[in-house]
């Protein structure tokens, strides 16, 4: 009797499991690794994280904030959500113009206009324009070389 | 002058026993059949409670506070008895029309005959102590106890009373007498075919009572909807309590009662009972029976009606209008023929076609002959009825050279011959074309371009046929009942389909349907058809309601969602009914489903309304609720109430909204036929939109009066 | 809002709206199995997996067949995840060497990916290995809105003339995701990549920066989490910081894109349910009504301007931001953009409104099951005043149906409310700083709105992983998902089979009855929910707060 009972129970929880361990398979394995390796493919640049590289070596992601301190870079602002927001405002970035320019000694109108350069594109047509605080600090070290020969 | 001196001492009794009643009616045992009203009660104890002893309940009570909360307790014992007033105000009214309707049965003395043998005794008895298959002597100027089925006799019966008919009817064996006609000559001995229990009349007593009536579906899933609010409204209150506990916001129980007790559905579950009490008590107005709450609400929903022509649509005479001469023939021979084959036909036609005679001054002058005349009643077999009589010679008629010179005979000799003298006989015969077609040797070529002339005019055609021979035809129109085109046209344009059902011929049915606006029809219907034409409506998913008077309509009667039997109809078209129109008068089946709307709406108008009232009362009643410790929240008193009257007035409102509506209520809202879409709009904006903003407007008017009073 | 806002708003929600629309034929037809040409690529695929499941894939389910499959193939997905969760510190996949999670954190998780809320009592990134973030997240992350869908199309069938059943969840579910969530997901991962979004399994990056700092940098399979994130109303993110994260939003394009996801596929199905009634005017109420409401939202959110700030990402700025946590909450996908505490009374109003409607439009499958339960709640209070018996879809709507209506608009406030009050009676309040105040009532309050309306987004995020509240949440995000599923469906199978009107009452594919249905829906939440609304937001408002930070 309770054989039959547990054979019963046992035809019907076996649906149940087949089918969540089918799509445990299809989605939560096959799916992430054919979107890993499509990307990996064919856009291994984002798909990696868009990391930046400076002489040979990684240097950060485009995406994510790198907290610079010495006063001779533009800093990320601090306190939002993530964290690691990589952009600065272009009121943020002047208003960090005369520190940079009293520590490294370059025109503040050089700073502004390589401030300019560096505003995300798209930025604009979304509201305030913006700028990624490591590409405007990778813009600096191209543009200066001698003054951040510190930089290795 | 005594007696609307008696009626108004009458209904200062009933309103006397209705405010005693209410007052009854405040015991918790009664009130827990309408919880809200109960819960309403209990929160008036706890206040009471309050007010006595406010230590008992600690943070939430104030000592300072206890004419606050006698004055809160006062408000909520009113709300509460609005509700019962309501109640027993609309139970007043059903008991005071199911009464009335009564007296018709239960005034009367009758003589009852006892037969022994071979002898016969005459008893008098109260109607009431009357049983079903007794015996009754009515003599003129008697009122007939109860329905009964004539056994001898043969009288006129005034059925005004019932039926607003003024005629009086000939009753003969068989016929059947309605409970509370009056015979107006000769008397009948009759059998009585009904139990004083079984009477409709006395069925009503059942359905006027509140306690006693069992409430309808619509009924039950609005008491669902409230009990769900309060449920919801329960746990909104509780918590509120438990919030100003936690974190020590020092609200007052009087206040979270007021509010709790302000947006219960107080208004609708005061209200609901009575609404649907007075929707029956609208029908008893119009003498109408219905056996079942529920019936008054299919009512509202019906899709289709099945509309008998004769009697609904016409007033079920037909009326001759017009004298129609065929070739050779005048319009005074045919008058005259008509006059004479008519003279022994009682039916309306009949007398109608002498009346039109008289009128046009066709007066034969065979008059004299009838009494000895041969008579043809009218036979389903023949279809054709008429009469045999001793001709008078006359110069102007065009029969042939005989008889004109029998006319010159007569003249001549007019006073002592007439009778005398052996002159030929003749055979005057009326009926369908198509019968008289069947008995005269050869019809004219006329006869059928004037036949279907008449029919597609939604007229009957009758012909007359005179030894053999068609000479003419009268023109029968059917009368319309007054008024009954715009009823028409009103159930139309609330989307219900009108259905007509006709004996006639297909031309007559869709020339009067067309007349009156009917689209659907159904000719050369038998009583039996009915039943096919409502099973095939619901089929199609449709709501029906029919009437019926003929026992062939009790099957039908019985399946029709909303069956309305006539009071003159026999028994079993009674019993299978689920409504009894006690005047007989098959138009009204159109109110029945204008006063089931009516229910329905009223019923939706007032939860809406009840609902819609809870806005304004949030606003009044939440910037007070921790006024002390969140003063911010006045920013929320838009109505700029005082402080103190805030929950007063909101209160206030709250009780009086409740004797506001009883009117509106017990009348039931009044509306003009429209669609259905422009009927919801319209009460959507004033029971809806208007529920939202008439508070904001009343507990503002409260709390100035309030403020003012205080000072 | 400024012009150029308004026409970002209308043209956002417009594009989307358009799209829905027109891929709601396409979906339609997965449930109704017509045969199309696409049958060719799935059939075979969910051929093998019926046969594999071993089902009849022509047996149809009575509504208790139909919800206990559902909801017990969602209890051994619960369990699969609940062990993945607990035992992920000796599973593979795990290249930061996370510790498995403890059970009642475990519990919150699996109940919260599971019901469609993803409510995060941790933060992804510091917490969960790949085969957690895969395997169980990812994978619940399709399972829950396809059982959503699924229920909804079920409970639409029995409202369908002529049904005989409520379908077969098995073949619902399949058809939901190898049809609809998976082709979808693959198309928006691709282009999330493109749009910079991540997707790799190859181990956080670590770097040197240019002043010589060490940097680790968290990649991981991230876009095709994101994508199905959006798309099924789930909002659970792979980092705490969720979609204000770079990786998970790295511009204001994939920002819009995103924030569009996860409006489709509610208003698609708002487009399916007429289709599959047969009645293709019955969807114009119900999205008359959820769009209006959805614009009543916006309205109210942007009543206070958010300014960038902290708690708001540079790259979205405060319009967007603001847009998103309206959108967020009007499907309630719960996922966020920026800092709940950045935000404005009013926009955390306009939140609290969208978790109590559920239905403006709400979340994939179960807005539409809310939505369906207000619209039988006003026929029937309004019906009457058209002059007949209230009937939805030619039902005569009976006492029974109406206390079922009831049970399920009453769960809601139950499960807020109580659990809020022992919030503060227990003291687990004050065990995580959260002080009697406007503000602290907010949070709490919105932390059990939003665990009842399966939204997810919450104020306290990794602070609230503590065992009270993963209990309590864990215990309202399952009666909040499964109650109204079972109420709903126990309708609609009631109805099968049942006597049809002829419709001749209230229409209710008017406009008249969509302007009725907003305004009733409003008026009943708000009875509800106002004096507790009036304790938290509306007083922070009138406190003149600009943002919940303090």
């Amino acid at each position: 009797m309770s054989k039959i009972k547990g054979n019963k129970f046992g035809q019907r929880v076996r649906p149940l499991i087949i089918i969540s361990l089918i799509f445990l398979l299809i989605c939560g394995v096959a799916y992430p690794l054919l979107i890993t390796g499509v990307s990996q493919i064919f856009v291994p640049y984002q798909a990696n994280g868009e990391l930046v590289h400076y002489h040979g070596s990684t240097v950060g992601s485009h995406l994510i904030a790198q907290n610079f301190t010495q006063p001779e870079f533009f800093h990320d602002a601090v306190g939002s959500t993530s964290g690691v927001d990589p952009d600065i405002t272009l009121q943020q970035a002047y208003a960090q113009v005369p520190r940079i320019s009293r520590s490294t000694g370059i025109p503040t109108d050089s700073l502004i206009a390589l401030v300019n350069a560096n505003v995300n594109p798209i930025s604009k047509f979304f509201g305030d324009p913006y700028v990624n605080v490591l590409a405007l600090n990778l813009a600096l070290i191209k543009a200066y070389p001698s003054v951040y020969a510190f930089v290795e | 002058m005594g007696s609307s001196e008696a009626r108004k001492g009458s209904r200062i009794t009933s309103l006397s026993r209705a405010l005693l009643d209410s007052v009854k009616r405040l015991s918790p045992f009664s009130l827990i059949a309408n919880p809200v009203m109960f819960i309403v009660e209990i929160a008036f104890f706890i206040v009471v409670l309050m007010a006595i002893y406010p230590v008992g309940f600690g943070p939430l009570a104030e000592t300072g506070e206890r004419g606050f909360y006698a004055t809160v307790a006062t408000i909520l014992l009113f709300t509460v008895w609005f509700s019962t007033l309501a109640d027993a105000l609309a139970e007043q009214q059903a008991r005071n029309t199911a009464n009335s309707l009564r007296q018709l049965e239960t005034q009367v003395i009758s003589t009852i005959v006892i037969t022994e043998g071979w002898s016969r005794k005459y008893v008098t008895k109260p109607s009431s102590e009357i049983k079903r298959g007794d015996v009754i002597l009515v003599k003129k100027d008697e009122i007939v106890p109860m329905d009964a089925e004539v056994l001898e006799g043969i009288a006129m019966v005034d059925e005004s009373l019932l039926t607003g008919e003024s005629t009086a009817v000939k009753k003969a064996p068989g016929d059947v007498l309605i409970g509370g006609s009056r015979v107006i000559s000769d008397t009948l001995t009759a059998r009585v075919t009904v139990n004083p229990e079984d009477s409709y009349i006395k069925q009503m007593a059942k359905m006027v009572e509140s306690s006693k009536r069992p409430k309808t579906a619509n009924e039950k899933a609005i008491t669902v909807v409230l009990i769900g609010l309060t449920a919801i409204f329960s746990v909104i209150i509780l918590t509120l309590i438990g919030i100003s506990l936690a974190l020590r916001l020092g609200g007052d129980l009087s206040v979270f009662i007021a509010l709790y007790v302000c947006l219960l559905p107080t208004t609708i579950g005061a209200l609901l009972s009575a609404i649907g009490l007075s929707g029956i008590s609208r029908l008893y107005k119009r003498k109408i029976v219905a056996k079942s709450g529920k019936a008054v609400e299919t009512a509202g929903d019906v899709d289709i009606i099945l509309l008998d022509k004769t009697g609904t649509i016409t007033v079920g005479d037909r009326e001759a209008v017009e004298f129609i001469p065929f070739e050779g023939w005048d319009e005074r021979a045919v008058g005259e023929a008509a006059f004479l084959s008519s003279w022994y036909d009682d039916t309306p036609e009949g007398r109608s076609i002498i009346k039109l005679a008289y009128k046009r001054g066709y007066i034969p002058k065979e008059i004299n002959e009838l009494s000895m005349s041969k008579i043809y009643n009218f036979s389903a077999t023949t279809r054709t009825s008429g009469i045999r009589l001793t001709e008078v010679n006359d110069e102007i008629r065009t029969g042939g050279k005989e008889n004109r010179r029998r006319w010159w005979f007569s003249r001549k000799h007019a006073d002592k011959l007439v009778r005398s003298t052996p002159l030929t006989e003749v055979e005057i015969m009326k009926g369908a074309p198509d019968a008289i077609r069947g008995i005269v040797d050869s019809v004219p070529m006329e006869f059928d371009r004037i036949t279907d002339e008449i029919s597609s005019a939604g007229e009957t055609p009758i012909a007359i046929s005179k030894d053999g021979k068609a000479i003419g035809m009268i023109r029968l129109k059917d009368v319309l009942k007054q008024g009954v085109m715009g009823k028409i046209a009103d159930l139309k344009l609330m989307g219900i389909e009108p259905i007509m059902i006709t004996g006639d011929q297909p031309l007559t049915a869709e020339s009067i349907a067309h007349e009156v606006g009917i689209d659907k029809y159904v000719p050369r219907a038998k009583p039996a058809d009915k039943y096919d034409i409502v099973r095939a409506q619901q089929a199609e998913s449709k709501i029906v309601a029919m009437i019926g008077d003929g026992t062939n309509d009790a099957p039908a009667l019985s399946v029709a969602d909303v069956g309305l039997a006539m009071n003159s109809g026999t028994e079993p078209a009674k019993e299978a009914a689920n409504m009894i129109d006690l005047e007989s008068n098959p138009a009204k089946v159109m109110d029945v489903v204008m006063l089931g709307k009516q229910l329905l709406m009223t019923r939706g108008a007032i939860t809406t309304f009840s609902i819609a009232n809870d806005v304004a009362k949030y606003f009044a009643i939440v910037p007070v609720l921790f006024a002390a410790t969140i003063p911010q929240l006045q920013a929320l008193n838009i109505l700029g109430l005082g402080l103190h009257t805030a929950v007063l007035s909101t209160l206030i409102f709250n009780a009086a909204i409740i004797p506001a509506l009883i009117p509106l209520a017990m009348r039931g809202i009044s509306f003009k036929p429209a669609n259905t879409m422009t009927l919801f709009l319209r009460n959507a904006l004033i029971f809806g939109v208007g529920g939202v903003i008439l508070p904001f407007i009343g507990i503002k008017a409260i709390d100035i009066l309030l403020i003012i009073l205080r000072i | 809002m400024d012009l150029i806002e308004i026409s970002w708003v209308l043209l956002i929600i417009g594009a989307t709206a358009a799209v829905a629309w027109l891929i709601a034929p396409y979906i339609t037809k997965i449930y109704t199995h017509e045969s199309s040409r696409i049958d060719r690529i799935f059939d075979p695929i969910e051929n093998l997996i019926y046969r594999t499941i071993g089902v009849d894939k022509n047996r149809g389910m009575g509504w208790k067949e139909y919800f206990l499959t559902g909801l017990s193939v969602n209890l051994i997905m619960m369990a699969i995840a609940f062990s993945i969760f607990l035992f992920q510190g000796v599973l593979p996949l795990n290249p930061q060497h996370f510790s498995g999670l403890n059970w009642n954190l475990a519990l919150n998780n699996v109940i919260s990916f599971m019901t469609n809320t993803d409510l995060q009592h941790y933060a992804g990134e510091s917490t969960l290995s790949y085969l957690s973030q895969t395997a169980a997240v990812q994978f619940l992350m399709f399972s829950a809105p396809a059982t959503g869908i699924s229920m909804a199309v079920a409970m639409i069938r029995g409202f369908r003339v002529g049904a005989k059943d409520l379908g077969n969840f098995y073949l619902d579910f399949t058809r939901t995701i190898i049809r609809l969530l998976l082709p979808l997901s693959i198309l928006v991962s691709l282009v999330l990549v493109v749009l910079g979004v991540p997707q790799s399994i190859s181990g956080y990056a670590v770097v040197r920066t240019i002043e010589g700092v060490t940097q680790q940098i968290a990649i991981g399979p991230i876009a095709s989490l994101t994508s199905i994130t959006q798309l099924g109303s789930n909002g659970g993110g792979y980092f705490g910081a969720n979609f204000a994260y770079p990786f998970q939003n790295p511009s204001p394009v994939s920002d819009i894109l995103e924030l569009s996801l996860m409006l489709l596929l509610p208003t698609a199905l708002i487009f399916v349910f007429g289709r599959l009634l047969g009645k293709k005017g019955e969807s114009k109420p119900v999205f008359i009504a959820a769009y209006s409401m959805l614009g009543i939202n916006l309205l109210i959110g942007f009543l206070q301007k958010v300014n960038l700030g902290p708690g708001i990402e540079t790259r979205i700025g405060g319009f967007f931001s603001t847009f998103w946590t309206v959108i967020s909450t009007s499907t309630n996908t719960g996922s966020l953009n920026a800092s709940l505490y950045a935000m404005s009374p009013s926009a955390v109003l306009s939140s609290f409104m969208s978790m109590f409607i559920q239905s403006t439009p709400g979340a994939v499958g179960t807005g539409l099951i809310y939505m369906i339960m207000y619209v039988i709640l006003t026929v029937f209070i309004v019906g009457l005043m058209a002059g007949r018996t209230p009937e939805y879809l030619g039902i005569k709507i009976t006492a029974r149906d109406v206390g079922l209506i009831m049970l399920a608009f009453i769960i809601h406030p139950i499960i807020i409310l109580i659990p809020t009050i022992l919030a503060y009676t227990t003291g687990a309040a004050a065990q995580i700083g959260i002080g009697a105040n406007a503000i602290g009532f907010t949070k709490i309050f919105y932390e059990f709105s939003s665990a009842a309306a399966n939204n997810g987004s919450d104020f306290f995020g990794i602070l609230a992983n503590t065992p009270f509240f993963n209990i309590a949440t864990a215990i309202v995000m399952f009666v909040g998902r499964y109650a109204p599923m079972c109420i709903l469906l126990a309708l609609s199978g009631s109805i099968l089979g049942r006597k049809r009107e002829a419709m001749s009452g209230l229409r209710t594919d008017s406009l008249v009855f969509a302007v009725v249905l907003v305004g009733s829906i409003i008026i009943l939440v708000l009875l509800v929910f106002l004096p507790f609304l009036a304790l938290g937001p509306i007083l922070a408002f009138f406190e003149g707060r600009m943002n919940f930070f303090g």
